[in-house]
């Protein structure tokens, strides 16, 4: 239990020194993978509390979202190499205030939460995958369809905003062409 | 012990495919080249560009060694020859495989080259080509194991192997495959020739052999998964299991590093298009087709 502890404690203080280096850096593509590190450490967190299937997914999906966004990161920002010590933070008096209230909010939350007794024994990380499997296609269906369906009309509509832009480029290799 | 087992052959795999790949560009099979060519790399001077970004630059080919291994720790070469048999294998293949990416784009931004980040962001549009293509199949794979460990899944093919029960996801998965593994005509990190080497284009000395290294690793590792999920894995007649994995894996890892190199590359927007239009669309088919039979005829 407590070399448990001590992954778990050293994993939240990953994610958190991350979490903080997205700020201090001035390079784009620094910032979006130092928050896809801080959200694997979040994965590794999951692994540690031996829910294997949920550090996984966790792991799996940042590194895919998080470099995504790295190139949108760089695509519009004016000096994405941070070559020029652009400042990452800004708009800081409200942001420091927001900051600082969620921080008490969450640390409320945890400390005033009736999380029930800690669990001693945890299924097996395969029954774990086939309960949440159930879970899932069961009482959790109609949410996550409807997530998912969400989801999707997002896509869809932001495929649809994008249309224009292909238009022009499959005109440009036509004369190109020509 | 088994840990010590399986990274020696890794190593040796490893080595076998630098000779196979030398043979399939080159023409010539010799057995001491890749050898020598290390050696060279070893003695050469690393060389770091101006304005780098250093820690991207360093930490790439190691995240990308550090991806290929934790993909092939899941992959099993024989019954109890396995690093980690986990519950959800074919999902952490997928996870330690995501940060192939990751580790491009790193390698890519680092050196601060025109060639090499071009090739790292290429990769990204490559991605999304193939990124659903690698997951989909591997969903029916473990709708017949009804399991995500890697070692139940090689043992549902005892009756068939999944490459005859599901031969429209193995395609898919060994074409996604090589698009993961950025082998010709699906290349575009490196692009020979039009990049002037890509991702490699900046990197010397020991960090292009550990960049080197760790790409024939993934290579094997995306070889490995093949077997696994679509031949049968360690099964066979008369020989042992281990020599059935050796065999299987070398000979596909060596159909992947060959068959594509008479082909044009393909850009990504087209490969994208492909992936999305036609490949979605079957994989899809396939998690129904799988579905259907895995309900009717149980095998």
């Amino acid at each position: 239990m407590t070399v448990q502890m001590i992954f778990l404690a050293f994993f939240g203080g990953a994610a958190v020194w991350f979490g903080v280096v997205v700020f201090r850096t001035h390079s784009m593509v620094r910032s979006a993978l130092a928050l896809l590190f801080s959200q694997t450490a979040i994965g590794a967190m999951f692994l540690v509390m031996q829910a294997e299937f949920l550090g996984v997914l966790q792991i799996m999906m940042m590194a895919t979202e998080m470099s995504i966004m790295a190139i949108f990161m760089v695509m519009f920002m004016m000096d994405p190499g941070g070559l020029g010590g652009m400042d990452m933070s800004h708009q800081k008096r409200f942001s420091i205030g927001a900051g600082v209230s969620a921080a008490v909010v969450a640390i409320a939350v945890a400390l005033l939460s009736d999380w029930g007794p800690a669990a001693e024994q945890v299924v097996d990380a395969e029954a774990q995958t086939r309960a949440l499997g159930m879970e899932l296609l069961g009482r959790s269906m109609m949410i996550f369809e409807t997530a998912g369906i969400t989801i999707l009309t997002a896509m869809i509509a932001a495929t649809a905003v994008a249309i224009p832009v292909q238009n022009l480029s499959s005109k440009d290799d036509k004369e190109a062409s020509e | 012990m088994s840990i010590l087992v399986v990274l020696l052959s890794l190593a040796a795999g490893a080595y076998a495919l630098a000779v196979i790949e030398r043979w399939a560009v080159h023409g010539h099979l010799s057995l001491t080249g890749p050898a020598w060519a290390a050696l060279a790399l070893l003695g050469r001077e690393s060389l770091l560009a101006r304005k780098s970004d250093r820690l991207f630059f360093e930490l790439g080919p190691v995240l990308l060694l550090v991806a290929g291994l934790m993909a092939v720790a899941v992959i099993p070469l024989a019954p109890g020859l396995i690093i980690t048999d986990l519950a959800t294998g074919a999902l952490f293949l997928n996870a330690a495989l995501a940060y192939v990416l990751v580790a491009l784009i790193m390698a890519g931004w680092g050196p601060n080259g025109a060639y090499a980040m071009i090739a790292g962001w290429r990769f990204l549009g490559q991605f999304i080509a193939y990124a659903m293509l690698i997951v989909m199949p591997i969903t029916a794979v473990a709708m017949r194991a009804e399991s995500l460990s890697t070692v139940e899944i090689v043992a549902s093919q005892e009756q068939l192997w999944n490459v005859l029960y599901q031969p429209m996801g193995f395609i898919l998965f060994v074409v996604a495959a090589m698009g993961l593994a950025w082998l010709p005509p699906l290349d575009l990190p490196d692009a020979t020739g039009e990049l002037a080497g890509g991702v490699e284009a900046e990197y010397t000395g020991v960090r292009l052999a550990v960049l080197r290294l760790a790409r024939m690793v993934i290579i094997l590792a995306l070889a490995g998964a093949t077997v696994t999920f679509y031949l049968g894995g360690w099964l066979g007649p008369w020989l042992p299991p281990w020599a059935w994995s050796a065999i299987k894996i070398l000979v596909v890892a060596a159909a992947m590093l060959s068959v594509g190199r008479y082909m044009p590359r393909i850009r990504e927007a087209r490969y994208l298009a492909l992936s999305w239009k036609l490949g979605i669309s079957l994989a899809l088919a396939n998690i129904f087709v799988v579905g259907v039979i895995a309900l009717v005829v149980p095998i």
